[in-house]
């Protein structure tokens, strides 16, 4: 597989901060990958890194195996959307979608054939003559589209391109870039602060956290074995519940720290005695009609959050958890809930250092 | 916010008026007086009309050779704002766009330069052009000296203006594949287009009423600008004060139209809202 983009070692200081520690990423082509950590992480200076907005400190960029690193944004062939979508106020639709091709000496009714072909793919058919203050938010997010697709670049960097939308356009848009993504063949990097777009959009996620690589890899690997803590309350929403517990003799469940000690057996062994902070995602709390089933726990409830298709409960303990529950009248009214547990689905962490714990013997 | 209150409205703009007329009798008086005969000017209680209104500015403008001094006036005012765009867009630019310490100190020496009068500068100037043998080209000495002297006010301005433009819209332009100062000519010159206008018109403006470089470093009448012009009516017995008005009068009435032009143009920029 050829590598598309390739990061190596970048380090990044601005004055005396540490801004980037020690980025690898391989991008094979025709991947989508997104960058996504909480703000003050690192990915937007990475992703303008790439198209070489911010030179790095040290390290190596490179795309289709040529060094980069030191080269200016006009030579690296990229396309970058941004997050203002950045569109040239004083030129019409066309102008700004053509504004790369001019500079390349393409010639006037190339460029107008050129950008005719785009608004048709984008949907910005009749806008071409149109100025951008006169266009809608979701239009001059296709403006900003497309004027990166009609280079027909090495590589598409988006930062936060949907950020500006209304929810329902969002999630339009979404589905959109990745058709669009698809279609092209492209190789695109996403910066988002939303670990659901990540989770939707991309083929792999990368979570960054204070300039540092927390953990890559498929949408759903990261959901599955978080290598940390920091990853596991990142990734799936409603956040996981952490609560701290002790494991007890028998090596294979853990006491937790809520009222009437509740024992959950996992999957695995851990040494008797070790202090540990446990894991649950909400949405793996079943809630059960009674506690005879196993790996079971009674909890007092405080909140009852209503979407429609899911019920959201929070509990009157502390941490406070949240209990993913389907649908069901008698939640609403229910003074305390029985939830079971999968021990398969109990993740546990080191306290101290915040790490995944593996089964031992 | 106004009050929606009739009385106080009619009150508030009765004040502007007044404010308004005080502020533009001068200009009204000198109007007058350049049409009033000489007699009239000494008039005692002084006319508000002029009984005998003649024109002369056919007479003064052949008298006083105004061409000559329209000309060198022009070629000044043309020759600052000329240096003044070139050097002051990229350095108001600069700092516009550096953010740092000592983009802060540099902007502080731009602003204190703007307090000295050029009746200071003057003297050490004028040493240092005689010494560099500039006096010999007295025009572009004062074109220097000019220039120098209202590069921080065009500095601030336009840097202002620069400050409006987003980074990002550059940026997006370095991706697009253009050099640094192809986005900056073809993105931030066009975008900031209105401050660099205003501000070079301002500076224009102020290089033709322009009087101290001008006395001091031009001795030979041919290339003295029309600000330096106005004095040769005084002499030692008489004072020609209408002949005076008449010189202003001619001198100051395009630069007028040019503000008036020039107004429009800001409050236009202004109620649509949004650069073009």
């Amino acid at each position: 597989m050829t590598l598309q983009i390739e990061l190596a070692g970048i380090q990044k200081y601005y004055g005396g901060y540490h801004a980037l520690r020690g980025i690898d990423i391989a991008i094979p082509k025709g991947q989508f990958v997104a960058l996504v950590g909480p703000s003050g992480c690192g990915k937007s200076t990475l992703l303008r890194t790439i198209a070489g907005l911010e030179t790095i400190t040290s390290g190596a960029i490179r795309i289709k195996g040529e060094d980069i690193t030191r080269q200016p944004p006009r030579l690296r062939d990229i396309a970058m959307v941004f997050q203002s979508y950045a569109l040239y106020p004083h030129m019409t639709v066309e102008k700004n979608l053509t504004y790369s091709l001019r500079l390349k000496g393409v010639s006037r009714a190339e460029a107008r054939r050129k950008a005719e072909e785009i608004a048709a793919i984008t949907g910005l058919g009749q806008l071409l003559d149109r100025y951008p203050r006169e266009l809608s938010g979701g239009q001059r997010q296709r403006v900003a589209m497309g004027r990166a697709i009609i280079r027909n670049p090495k590589a598409f960097l988006f930062d936060e391109p949907l950020s500006n939308l209304d929810a329902a356009l969002r999630v339009h848009m979404r589905a959109e870039v990745r058709k669009l993504h698809n279609s092209l063949g492209a190789t695109s990097v996403y910066v988002t602060h939303d670990q659901i777009e990540a989770m939707t959009m991309a083929d792999h996620v990368v979570v960054m956290r204070a300039g540092v690589i927390e953990q890559q890899g498929a949408p759903l690997d990261l959901y599955d074995r978080p290598v940390n803590r920091f990853v596991a309350g990142f990734i799936g929403s409603p956040a996981m519940n952490f609560i701290d517990g002790i494991v007890t003799e028998t090596g294979n469940s853990v006491r937790l720290a809520l009222p009437g000690d509740p024992t959950l057996s996992f999957a695995g062994h851990r040494p008797a005695g070790e202090s540990v902070t446990v894991g649950l995602r909400p949405e793996h709390l079943n809630v059960v009609a009674d506690t005879a089933t196993g790996n079971t726990m009674r909890l007092p409830v405080s909140l009852v959050e209503q979407t429609g298709s899911m019920t959201y409960v929070v509990t009157e303990t502390e941490p406070m958890l949240t209990v993913a529950a389907n649908m069901s009248r008698a939640i609403l009214t229910a003074k305390s809930l029985d939830v079971q547990i999968d021990p398969a689905n109990v993740y546990l962490f080191d306290r101290k250092s915040e790490e995944a714990l593996r089964s031992v013997g | 916010m106004l009050s929606s209150t009739p009385w106080k409205r009619w009150l508030l703009l009765a004040i502007a008026v007044l404010l308004v007329a005080i502020y533009l009798f001068p200009l009204y008086w000198m109007y007058v007086t350049a049409l009033k005969t000489n007699t009239e000017t000494f008039a005692n209680p002084p006319t508000l009309w002029p009984h005998h209104a003649e024109l002369k500015v056919a007479r003064v403008w052949n008298d006083m050779g105004m061409g000559s001094f329209i000309q060198n006036s022009l070629v000044i005012a043309c020759g600052t704002v000329a240096i003044v765009v070139l050097f002051g867009t990229g350095c108001a630019y600069g700092l516009a766009r550096v953010r740092s310490v000592w983009m802060d100190v540099a902007l502080f020496m731009v602003l204190m330069l703007q307090v000295l009068p050029p009746s200071l500068l003057i003297t050490p100037i004028f040493v240092a052009f005689s010494q560099l043998g500039l006096l010999s080209w007295p025009r572009t000495g004062t074109i220097l000296a000019t220039a120098a002297n209202k590069l921080p006010l065009y500095i601030v301005l336009v840097r202002a203006a620069f400050t409006q433009v987003p980074r990002e819209l550059e940026e997006a332009a370095l991706v697009d594949g253009n050099s640094r100062i192809g986005a900056f000519l073809s993105i931030s010159v066009p975008l900031a287009r209105n401050g660099i206008l205003v501000s070079a018109i301002l500076i224009f403006l102020q290089a033709l009423g322009e009087y101290v470089y001008s006395r001091s470093l031009i001795t030979d009448r041919a290339y003295q600008p029309a600000t330096v012009g106005l004095q040769f009516f005084v002499g030692p017995n008489a004072s020609d004060w209408t002949g005076i008005m008449t010189f202003a009068a001619i001198y100051v009435t395009p630069i007028l139209i040019i503000f008036v032009l020039a107004q429009r143009r800001i409050v236009s920029g202004l109620t649509s809202g949004a650069l073009k």
